[in-house]
């Protein structure tokens, strides 16, 4: 691609201690910014993660057992999500394909009633760098989310975080406000396209159940422990400058019921704390677009 | 058996740079005020190319491939410059330990703030690659190697007298080309628990003991060790190193990288291990600097 724009380009290497601190209402330290991501894994394609790799190392057309460990957390692991937040009052953002919408009505439905903030994540579960008209996509997907809430989402994840080198301005021009792909601070950052700048915020490659679990092969119990050493740093340096937690959880993989439970003894652990703030995507878009007096929302 | 196909065409063989030799019996020099070993810590300072493959991933895409650019893990390390670097430092200021500071030379013009916090406080550079990059993949070593020496003598009013190649990896020739370009020491060859001296085709070059086995990126990101492990073994290490330099000095390394160690839940046990070392009197936290005119002193 003929001179692409650089992350570089869109904004400039800042280190954290040069900034004036952001404060968060009431005191509070820290954000806590859940997010459960739902995908469509299509049967005809190669599988996005393999929990049971293929014995001849080839993944064979269709992945039965790769496609049913997804299915599960779509039968019987959101469930377990929906209870806990209901419990516990909160409304997570939800990552979701925007075929889920389609293919699992229940479930979206579901998130719809409690409440949840809707975000897209493209239309099905896949690199974005595969897609033959990126910008198609992107409108169908927001399309659909749209008219399923009647609101356009702000938010935006590429399916794995990915992007190319236009995606930023392709996710502006729909109407996009925030993106979560940029894991490269505690703080939002804004960035530039050439439609508009854009708002990264803090989401997490560090504390998200699919690199814990599926890539680094961690015991169910280290989710609980890994969030609980995260939050009592940011927690500590929260009372210097507002800081962002974000837990990104897959119904698959934290809906288990061997690993439910250390999902739970976080938020009980978390509950234990003064100045907590449990906040979706857009809340922390407009605190940190208030915050900084940028105006990029149109309303 | 004929050797000759068997040759580089340049350099040398490691066995023709180094004889083996057992630690047993070995005399080393005394450390001054009664010194019984010296740690030193080694932050890795990176630049991470968005047009080329990451050196390292977090996140794979989903359904596998290589996808450019790779932006979750892109920004995944570039947090550690952003944010994970600052929370370190406060630990090695607590300490008062001086850091030899390996950084790629493209990421000194990358990250200035980082250069300077390094500079205010006496921090050894070494060289550590001008790019982040196999050194066997450069196309001119020598460019390479003498454009990083420019570039940290520039930026930090001395000439660096360490290398540690990016991933240690070296060419045949790396140790000539280092010797010839005036460097005093190198940290790839981590085979001993002292330094020992190399030859080159020029003249020798010593080699100090850094770590495969107390580094963040061999614990974390290939064995996927949890964040505890950090500190739990940098003890048990430190507890050995420190009981068998009953016979002689010894060198223990510890190695971070701002990605890894500085993530919110991995610092504690940093701050942990260094707390524990420093908490004995006869240990003392140097430089790679330090450790080569001590070594040298004879």
């Amino acid at each position: 691609m003929p001179n692409p724009t650089l992350p570089r380009e869109r904004t400039a290497y800042s280190a954290i201690v040069d900034r004036p601190p952001l404060k968060l209402p009431g005191g509070a330290r820290l954000v806590f910014w859940t997010i459960v991501n739902l995908e469509v894994w299509d049967i005809g394609k190669p599988m996005a993660r393999q929990v049971l790799p293929a014995p001849t190392g080839q993944p064979m057309l269709p992945d039965v057992p790769n496609w049913s460990w997804h299915e599960y957390g779509m039968r019987v692991g959101v469930w377990r999500f929906f209870d806990l937040f209901r419990r516990l009052s909160i409304r997570p953002t939800l990552s979701i394909n925007a075929r889920v919408c389609e293919d699992y009505v229940r479930v979206a439905q579901e998130a719809k009633d409690a409440g949840w903030e809707f975000m897209g994540h493209s239309y099905e579960q896949g690199p974005i760098h595969k897609e033959a008209d990126q910008a198609a996509m992107i409108a169908r997907a927001m399309g659909i989310l749209e008219k399923f809430t009647g609101k356009r989402p702000v938010g935006w994840l590429g399916p794995g975080l990915t992007e190319t080198y236009e995606t930023p301005e392709l996710l502006a021009a729909a109407g996009v406000k925030y993106i979560g792909d940029w894991v490269y601070d505690d703080e939002p950052t804004t960035i530039e396209t050439a439609n508009g700048p854009l708002v990264t915020l803090p989401y997490s490659v560090e504390l998200n159940d699919i690199p814990m679990m599926i890539v680094q092969h961690h015991e169910s119990d280290y989710l609980s422990k890994r969030a609980i050493d995260q939050f009592d740093r940011l927690y500590a340096e929260g009372a210097q400058r507002a800081k962002i937690l974000a837990l990104a959880i897959h119904p698959y993989i934290s809906g288990q019921p061997h690993r439910i439970k250390y999902l739970e003894q976080i938020y009980d652990y978390v509950a234990g704390h003064d100045g907590v703030l449990h906040w979706n995507g857009e809340q922390i878009l407009d605190w940190y677009l208030a915050q900084t007096n940028t105006a990029i929302r149109a309303e | 058996m004929n050797d000759a196909a068997k040759r580089p065409a340049v350099g040398m063989l490691p066995t023709e740079r180094i004889d083996y030799s057992p630690i047993a019996g070995r005399k080393v020099p005394k450390l001054p005020g009664g010194g019984r070993m010296l740690v030193w810590c080694i932050v890795n300072v990176e630049e991470w190319d968005i047009l080329s493959p990451m050196p390292r991933t977090v996140l794979t895409p989903p359904a596998g491939g290589a996808p450019s650019p790779d932006i979750p893990n892109w920004a995944w390390h570039e947090y550690g410059n952003r944010v994970g670097f600052w929370r370190m430092l406060k630990v090695f200021d607590e300490f008062k330990v001086p850091v030899t500071l390996a950084i790629n030379g493209s990421a000194i013009a990358a990250y200035p703030q980082i250069v300077q916090a390094a500079n205010e406080r006496n921090w050894e550079f070494i060289g550590h690659g001008f790019t982040q990059r196999n050194m066997q993949k450069v196309e001119d070593e020598r460019a390479d190697i003498r454009r990083t020496r420019e570039v940290i003598t520039r930026v930090s009013g001395k000439p660096p007298r360490g290398w540690l190649g990016p991933g240690l990896t070296e060419t045949w020739e790396t140790p000539d080309l280092l010797a010839e370009e005036g460097y005093d020491y190198v940290c790839d060859w981590v085979l001993d628990d002292q330094p020992v001296w190399l030859k080159t085709r020029t003249r020798p070059i010593l080699n100090i003991p850094y770590t495969q086995e107390c580094n963040d990126v061999a614990m974390m990101l290939i064995q996927h060790h949890t964040a505890a492990e950090y500190f739990e073994r940098a003890r048990d290490q430190f507890e050995q190193i420190y009981q068998d330099a009953a016979d002689g000095a010894r060198v223990m390394a510890l190695v971070q990288h701002p990605y890894i160690v500085g993530a919110p839940h991995r610092l504690k046990y940093l701050r942990q291990a260094i707390a524990t070392m420093a908490a004995r009197k006869d240990v003392l936290f140097w430089t790679g600097a330090q450790i080569v005119d001590w070594f040298m002193q004879e």
